[in-house]
């Protein structure tokens, strides 16, 4: 053994390890649901500090191109992404790893910002079934008139806390898990989604 | 186009051959398809069905009126329903893993190859050894397990339990694991409608028009209720016709879902629903991936409570004999299965509609014979159909017995004089009014109200949001159903801000809902049963009345009424009414027992779905989790965590081999343990520091930036809530540790005292559990490992780095991580965070870096070893009951600040001298061995709870020592170091002297921590 240090830090996702892409399920027709496994982007909790909330805001609209969403809204822009999770408190997303590198710096005596890039893993489901396929686990109302592309929710499936926000009308939602419950999750998730068929890609942020 | 109205088309073909070799089967009619035959068997006998039958309905087709025996005296028993109230046809359905015990055969749809046997019989269901049981009834009347099981109290667990239970069983569950898998379903809707009859229609048609979001829950393949089962018409359509076309409607309405083959069985607080569908029971193996059952939670702003009714059975002599059966089941195996239950019939009814009974009959080929009525007039016009069929009328009359071996074949009919006579018939038609289904309405604890007119039980006051309509409600005509289903439908969707429209008004065919109730005909010879599931007769009602069990409640649990599966759906009235009777009190006063969920029995897997096996609850995995599943880990729960235990090698035969070999590679070179699993808790902000100050019980204030300290959480009752470290990474940027199990106690703790005790201070904190591995890393040459793969600008010499050092680095090249020089095992020792996604990387980085000095992966067991080697305490010690002094803390308690749980661990008792404080223990004898558990006695003391002094709270091998050693919590410990007591453990046999010393067994100067 030479004394020199290794030389690959390989990166894993959260979901190397308990996931497989492929079709899986159903078989037959197109399949009820995509899984997409999102890459590593850049994700932080923003919180604010008292009577900041302007002046955040302000700076998120310089930074991002988005106002700070209301409770239970995200926004979402090609420069970054901010989604509510808890009174004064967001998740700011970027595209890239490194994207929100200067966020700490720039929000300073305004909210207090922590990487949590490596604490969650991100899936996006879609398809025709991925509404039924949702409403198998979190109890909350995702009827369109209830709840529609931008708005988000703090909630639970299958005993595991999550964060989910819907993109678009389709409906295509977002999951933020728990890094450490990814594989429960997703024994959760395939089991739930196999008797519509699913598809599931690695795709970059 | 719906099903119900293509199979009414169907029907009206000729019959196709396999029908004719029913014999018992219609040639036209009902809603069963007759060109698809369904072979099936009974207790091994082969028979065929047809498409759209139950398994009751199919045995009835093939002339099989014999189905099971009773529970407690193992009489035979037929069917006598036709739905989900069904006490006597249970049976086993499928074989194998999906075997499946007391299934009512009333609602088990036949599919083709289905299996299926009677139950509770031996040899065979015809000849049934223990029918003897009936001739010793009198011994089983009510109350006899009580009674006669009295004496001695040891024969209970070894003779009479065993005997009752083989006698009284009944199905046999499957003995493999269940081979199919259970769904879950979140649903939410403005109007949930449950029943699907004629006012549930109504009612979903009235909400749907109006745009609300609408459920309807149906128990039966097809929705139609009564429909199905009556000749009725709607306006100018055939009752089933309108069923189809409602559903029809319905099922294109966007915002609409009809489930059928659905059963709402609970109602719970703030308008939830707990509902079970049956997917694929009527299936011989699901479809690949589809469920067998699918929960339902039903959040509804407003329900509609359209469950419909259940009709009485009359209570005479020999009324189990197979061949009796309910009046309005008889007109639904005719109407909607195309099923004659017989040859003969004779028709016992109190009400006007067991009237309907005779035209169905003769309309499909059957005879008629007599109709009992008890009443002594009845309306002009009733007896029409019977006097075309020729049938006898007997007013003011009453079947007494019945007769048959066992099928029925003739009843005892007594005269209003009291003359009896002997009728020949093969099926008796009761009809004795209808119970609205008040279950659902009544578990929210509202009990349910007496109706006059109707002599029943209907909704007293209903749960917040819900209305009954219909039968539910004890409207027994079907224009009131409609026209009281349609209304409530439209006042609930306007309830939830639909525009409503005003329902149309129904007309259907004449009809009369007249009734005089009779709780019991006049004494035969034969038994006369009450329920007949517990198999509670009219004369156990007697008894529990003779022997002071009056109240309803003890009658209840007295006779056992009520009490089966099917919860007393066709028994409790006239249960109820024969007390009455007994007392003399109006019915009313006797009151009603308490109606609880489920409304029939749902099976366990469908509640627990996806959560069985390892998917049992969430598990979560460290970073090195791969690494070490590949490596040979033995895992331990630990919350919800998996962490490894230890890692065997080749060669090593057992834990502790292994366990030692880990602590004493980690003693003498490195070792290297995943400790991710920690709370870890980013606090910021310009008062972070005065938050940590107040929720830690030892001074912080002084805390330099670059710096770890100890962490001691007090509860506010003044015990210790938990342990860890606090770092100071910036002027206001802290990260906070908290110890595996109360990690997430830890962080709502720290919300607590933020949001609700010192709001006013600007703090920032978030969880960064998930984003950060964190591994220790310990021994003589940990710190020549670490500079291995740290980035080389990073200075970790002893003088640069002492203990407690931490700061923010980068490993691997550029890799942002966080060091700590914090210990557990009392070696020189670091903890390294790196970002999760890097945390396999690190872990394998380590063990190369290491692997020269022979370095070693360890689990939980060799961390414990060492901190009971160092004295630490974990959570044997901190276990919610002990104070900071208890832990041989108290020195750090800070002295010129407050901090929560400062002036309550002051209490007298918390301060008392002769509190068990914390000690280290060893054996006297070095081959001893200890247990954790082990009550500390006095050497020559005899044992006692007056004698207890305290106990063992965490024992371990040491390598070091050679010899098992402990922590405990013994009396005044801190002043007894020297003394010698007894571990005493009666339990397992232990009672070993040890003496007491200062916890703390390997380097107690700490001359290996800080160099």
């Amino acid at each position: 053994m030479s004394d020199s240090a290794p030389t690959t830090w390989q990166q894993r996702s959260g979901w190397a390890g308990v996931t497989q892409t492929g079709r899986f399920g159903r078989a037959g027709g197109d399949p009820g649901v995509r899984l997409d496994l999102l890459g590593r982007q850049a994700l932080a909790t923003i919180i604010v500090r008292p009577g900041e909330e302007a002046a955040l805001d302000r700076l998120m609209q310089e930074r991002l191109g988005v106002a700070l969403p209301a409770t239970g809204r995200a926004a979402f822009a090609s420069a970054g992404s901010l989604v509510w999770s808890a009174p004064g408190q967001w998740l700011v997303m970027g595209p890239a790893a490194s994207a929100l590198a200067d966020l700490p710096q720039r929000l300073a005596g305004v909210a207090a910002v922590t990487d949590q890039s490596d604490g969650r893993a991100l899936v996006r489901v879609g398809g025709a079934d991925a509404r039924a396929l949702l409403a198998k686990g979190v109890s909350i109302d995702l009827h369109p008139s209830v709840f529609a592309a931008g708005a988000t929710a703090v909630t639970s499936v299958a005993h595991i806390n999550i964060q989910l926000w819907q993109v678009d009308d389709a409906p295509t939602y977002v999951l933020a898990v728990p890094r450490g419950f990814a594989g429960s999750f997703w024994s959760w998730l395939t089991a739930a989604a196999a008797e519509y068929g699913y598809d599931v890609q690695q795709v970059p942020a | 186009m719906s099903l119900a109205l293509d199979r009414a088309t169907s029907a009206a073909a000729p019959a196709t051959s396999p029908a004719t070799l029913q014999p018992f089967r219609t040639a036209a009619g009902g809603l069963i398809d007759r060109s698809q035959p369904l072979p099936f068997t009974f207790d091994g006998h082969a028979y065929t069905g047809v498409a759209g039958d139950t398994l009751a309905s199919a045995l009835l087709a093939n002339g099989v009126r014999l189905v099971g025996r009773s529970f407690k005296y193992h009489r035979p028993r037929g069917i006598l329903s036709a739905g989900s109230e069904e006490p006597n046809a249970l049976v086993e359905l499928r074989t194998g893993a999906r075997r499946e015990p007391n299934t009512r055969a009333t609602v088990a749809e036949l599919y083709e190859g289905l299996e299926t046997a009677s139950q509770n019989r031996w040899p065979s269901l015809r000849y049934d050894a223990l029918s003897i049981n009936a001739l010793a009834a009198p011994v089983f009347a009510a109350g006899f397990y009580y009674k006669t099981f009295m004496w001695p109290a040891s024969f209970w667990e070894k003779l009479y339990e065993p005997l009752i239970r083989r006698a009284a069983g009944l199905g046999r569950a499957a003995e493999a694991p269940d081979p199919d898998h259970y769904d879950r379903m979140h649903a939410h809707c403005d109007v949930l409608v449950i029943g699907g009859g004629p006012a549930g229609l109504a009612a979903a048609l009235a909400a749907g028009r109006a745009g609300a979001r609408v459920i309807l829950v149906d128990e039966e393949a097809t929705p139609g209720g009564r429909l199905l089962a009556e000749r009725r018409t709607i306006g100018a359509l055939a009752g089933t016709t309108w069923a189809g076309d409602a559903i029809g409607e319905l099922r294109a309405m966007p915002d609409v879902r009809i489930l059928s083959r659905t059963t709402l069985f609970g109602v719970y607080d703030h308008g939830q629903y707990g509902a079970i569908e049956r997917v694929s029971d009527h299936v011989a193996v699901p479809e690949e991936h589809a469920p067998r059952q699918r929960y339902w939670r039903i959040a509804a702003k407003r329900a509609i409570l359209a469950a419909g009714a259940i009709e009485r059975p009359h209570v005479f002599g020999g009324n189990d004999r197979p061949g009796v059966m309910l009046a309005g089941a008889v007109r639904a195996y005719i109407n909607k299965y195309g099923v004659l239950p017989g040859r003969e019939f004779a028709v016992f009814t109190t009400s006007d509609d067991g009237w309907r009974t005779v035209a169905d009959a003769v309309a499909a080929g059957a005879r008629v014979v007599a109709v009992i009525d008890s009443r002594f007039e009845v309306r002009a016009g009733l007896t029409q159909a019977a006097v075309a069929a020729g049938a006898r009328i007997m007013l003011g009359a009453q079947v007494i017995d019945t007769a048959g071996r066992p099928e029925l074949a003739a009843i005892t009919v007594m005269s209003d004089a009291g003359r009896t006579e002997t009728i020949r018939c093969d099926c008796l038609a009761m009809a004795n009014g209808w119970n609205p289904i008040v279950h659902l309405d009544s578990h929210l604890s509202r009990k349910p109200v007496w109706d006059a007119r109707i002599s029943a039980f209907v909704p007293g006051g209903l749960p917040g949001g819900m209305t009954a309509v219909g039968a539910a409600k004890g409207q027994f005509l079907l224009s009131d159903c409609l026209d009281g289903g349609a209304r409530a439908g439209a006042a609930a969707a306007a309830d939830c801000g639909f525009a409503a429209v005003s329902p149309p008004p129904y007309t259907t065919d004449p009809e009369s809902d007249a009734h005089e109730p009779l709780w019991r005909a006049r004494a035969g010879r034969g038994k006369a049963f009450v329920d007949f599931q517990n198999d509670v007769a009219a004369t156990d009602i007697e008894l529990a009345h003779r022997e002071g069990f009056r109240a309803v409640e003890h009658l209840k649990r007295y006779t056992t009424l009520g009490m089966a599966t099917d919860q007393g759906k066709t028994s409790n009235m006239a249960g109820l009414g024969i007390m009455a009777e007994l007392t003399g009190q109006p019915l009313p006063q006797v009151g009603t027992t308490v109606f609880r969920p489920p409304f029939t029995p749902v099976a366990i897997g469908a509640l627990a779905g996806h959560h069985r096996g390892q998917d049992f609850r969430a598990t979560r995995h460290t970073p090195s989790h791969g690494w070490a599943e590949a490596n040979g880990a033995v895992f331990v729960t630990s919350g919800q965590w998996l962490r490894a235990a230890y890692f065997p090698q080749t060669g090593e035969t057992d834990w502790l081999e292994t366990v030692r070999r880990e602590v004493s590679t980690v003693r003498s070179a490195v070792g290297i343990c995943d400790v991710s699993t920690f709370g870890k808790i980013d606090i910021q902000g310009r008062d972070a520091i005065k938050l940590i100050d107040k929720v830690c019980a030892n001074a912080f204030a002084s805390l330099p930036v670059g710096k770890a300290r100890y962490a001691i959480v007090l509860r506010e009752d003044g015990f210790v809530m938990d342990d860890g470290t606090v770092t100071r990474l910036g002027d206001t940027h802290f990260v906070m540790t908290a110890s595996t199990a109360n990690a997430a106690r830890v962080m709502q703790h720290l919300e607590y005292a933020h949001q609700w005790l010192y709001p006013h201070l600007d703090v920032q904190m978030t969880s960064v559990s998930e984003q950060w591995a964190q591994f220790a890393i310990a021994g003589p040459h940990a710190r020549d490992t670490l500079r291995r793969i740290i980035d080389p600008a990073v200075d970790i010499s002893n003088e640069a780095f002492p203990f407690l050092a931490a700061a923010a680095i980068t490993v691997g090249g550029g890799i942002a991580a966080r060091l700590f020089r914090i210990s557990f095992s009392g070696e020189l020792a670091y903890e390294l965070a790196v970002p999760a996604g890097y945390g396999d990387a690190a872990w394998r980085a380590i063990l190369n870096a290491g692997a020269s000095y022979g370095i070693t992966p360890y689990g939980t067991e060799a961390l414990s070893v060492m901190r009971i080697e160092k004295g630490h305490v974990a959570t044997a010690e901190i276990n919610g009951q002990t104070t900071a002094r208890d832990l041989g803390l108290g020195g750090m308690m800070a002295k010129k600040k407050d901090f929560i749980g400062r002036l309550m661990k002051e209490r007298p008792a918390l301060i008392e001298p002769e509190r068990p404080i914390v000690v280290g223990v060893r054996p006297v004898d070095p081959n001893d061995r200890i247990r954790a558990g082990s009550h500390f006695i006095g050497v020559d003391v005899t044992p006692g709870p007056e004698a207890d002094e305290g106990y063992l709270t965490s024992v371990a091998f040491s390598p070091v020592l050679g010899q098992w050693i402990g922590i405990g919590l013994l009396k005044n410990g801190a002043q007894r170091h020297g003394e010698r007591v007894r571990a005493y453990d009666p339990v397992r046999n232990g009672d070993v002297v040890v003496e007491i010393c200062a916890p703390c067994f390997v380097d107690p100067k700490e001359e290996k921590l800080r160099v």
